[in-house]
């Protein structure tokens, strides 16, 4: 999942790493005037969770195997705030001690996984709460969907990235886009599985652990300190449920246009003009060879039609894994709520 | 223990020895410059990739470690790369996979030796002096200090539930026993951060942090 330098071009980098930026400054913002003190050790402990839980090894086939992404898994403990710097620093972590993932494409790297992970996920999860109730079966489906979504959010972003990055108008984009919309409909199904076992087990010994609207990470035995935790909880709920609606929208379109994403070469007309008039062209740093454009319009049909097969096998499969998924596993919960009393921790 | 992750960051070479923001410096500029660099310029790679092996031999990292780290780097890279031209074929295609393949290798190697000579503490200490945020300095020093205490407890359950199986699991059972494991961690890990915030608070935290900025100074 991670970017590395040289994938994306400087200005999509730079762009990147502004949206980013703002979006962890406000997460920071948000993080600072919600909350007390005990959000430092509790963030600091959810990051070093996600990236000890990525040493988890899942296996796929024999040398392959797959791990924990993290970002609803974290947003769904900890809030969408402290998920989206917890999953920031644990990116910037293992840049900083495996060199995984570029430094100019942190940026693109935190957006695709940290704000969409954590802010999307969250966006959907509570979108889909709202139809499945906030009950257990209500807050593990959501994850699931969640989790599932904003992999597929992630692939289709990176799409466009890499379509704006790469300014050569003599490639067919749209195989690779196939091929990648694919391989993450199936990183798709492993994180929603992953996220959705872990959080209903959690649900199921400790359930005051998980996050709710207003408080902040209702850690058990030190209930002496709630008043910090509540104390914030009426904050403007229209305006926050309204672009939280947004939000989700947001990124459950940007799922579905992860499978629209390899059928997105027709509109190469529409963002070359764009990006020329933006002076863009100037990055096309791959040199021009006239004679491959001809190809490029003549798609031979079965190939076409392959193409769009595979997507369609990803997208319809993916789709009915994870929502038979997230019945099977809200099936096995009762659909109890969520309750905040510590009493409910046996200790 | 916490040196196993950035094994030669305690080394005392040249490289070592340069101040943090000329370190950065040098990595940053390297990386601009092999991400800038058009595949059809070759002398100009080969010049980067010349000054990365120097650089590399100054800080003495092993080539052979640089070699390990590659071959874990380079199969993904690779397979995202080859996927456009063997999906398209044509000159196109492979120049813009010869492209990521070099920009990633030439920064990949750089950012690994700015890992290696830069210990964690020392690139805590040069954030805070680039007015990073204190709060997220906090976590993240924190985070870096809780990872190996984590990593110890994920260790400790990977060793019990292997001593308590008595065949191979189902891959289902694999990947069950996994998610849940986490789900493990994750509740002794908020159970941990509880009793550690409740230490601090007894030792008069108040939700600032102070940094032994002047012993980090003196131990380069």
């Amino acid at each position: 999942m991670h970017i590395q330098d040289g994938v994306l071009s400087p200005i999509v980098c730079v762009a990147t790493g502004a949206l980013s930026l703002s979006a962890v400054t406000y997460s920071l913002h948000r993080l600072k005037e919600s909350v007390g003190d005990r959000t430092i050790p509790l963030t600091g402990m959810m990051a070093a969770l996600v990236f000890a839980g990525q040493m988890v090894n899942f296996p796929i086939g024999a040398p392959v195997s797959g791990h924990l992404l993290g970002g609803v898994l974290a947003a769904t403990v900890i809030g969408p705030w402290a998920g989206c710097i917890a999953m920031t620093l644990v990116l910037f972590v293992q840049w900083a001690l495996f060199s995984d993932g570029g430094l100019f494409a942190f940026g693109a790297n935190v957006l695709h996984m940290a704000v969409i992970g954590a802010w999307g996920g969250h966006a959907v999860r509570v979108l889909v709460q709202r139809f499945v109730g906030d009950g257990h079966r209500g807050i593990v489906t959501g994850s699931i969907i969640a989790a599932w979504s904003s992999v597929m959010a992630a692939a289709a972003l990176f799409c466009l990235e890499f379509r704006v990055s790469w300014h050569a108008s003599e490639i067919d984009f749209s195989k690779f886009f196939a091929w990648m919309v694919s391989f993450h409909s199936l990183i798709g199904v492993g994180e929603a599985l992953i996220t959705g076992v872990a959080i209903s087990f959690v649900l199921k010994q400790r359930p005051e652990l998980i996050w709710k609207m207003g408080t902040l990470a209702s850690l058990s035995s030190l209930n002496s300190h709630k008043q910090t935790a509540t104390g914030k909880s009426a904050r403007p709920t229209v305006v926050v449920s309204i672009t939280r609606t947004l939000a989700a929208g947001l990124i459950i379109a940007l799922a579905i246009a992860a499978f629209l994403s390899p059928f997105a070469s027709s509109f190469d007309d529409g963002l070359e003009a764009v990006l020329s008039k933006l002076n863009i062209a100037e990055f096309n740093l791959t040199p021009s060879v006239p004679g491959l454009f001809e190809d490029y319009d003549n798609v031979p049909v079965p190939i076409a039609s392959w193409q769009t097969i595979a997507v369609s096998i990803a997208g319809i499969g993916g789709t009915l894994a994870v929502f038979g998924l997230a019945l099977l596993l809200g099936k096995a919960l009762p659909n109890g709520t969520v309750t905040l009393t510590s009493e409910a921790t046996g200790e | 223990m916490s040196d196993y992750l950035d094994r030669f960051g305690r080394g005392m070479s040249i490289c070592h020895r340069w101040p943090p923001l000329i370190k950065l410096s040098v990595a940053m500029g390297l990386i601009l410059a092999a991400t800038c660099t058009p595949i059809t310029h070759g002398p100009l790679m080969g010049l980067i990739a010349c000054e990365i092996f120097f650089i590399h031999s100054l800080a003495r990292i092993p080539i052979a470690f640089v070699a390990r780290r590659l071959l874990f780097f380079w199969p993904p890279l690779f397979l995202m790369a080859l996927s456009l031209p063997l999906s398209q074929g044509g000159r196109a295609g492979w120049l813009m996979s010869a492209t990521i393949v070099c920009r990633g290798t030439l920064s990949f190697t750089t950012a690994l030796w700015l890992v290696n000579v830069m210990p964690f503490d020392q690139l805590l200490a040069t954030l805070r002096r680039l007015r990073l945020p204190s709060v997220l300095l906090a976590i993240l020093a924190l985070m870096y200090r809780f990872l190996f205490v984590l990593w110890d407890e994920l260790d400790r359950m990977r060793t019990a539930r292997q001593v308590r199986l008595f065949r191979k699991p189902s891959l289902w059972e694999q990947w069950r026993q996994g998610a849940q494991m986490l789900g493990r961690l994750l509740i002794r890990a908020l159970d941990r951060a509880d009793r550690v915030h409740g230490a601090m608070m007894a030792r008069g935290w108040q939700g600032d942090t102070r940094w032994l900025e002047q012993r980090q100074e003196d131990q380069r």
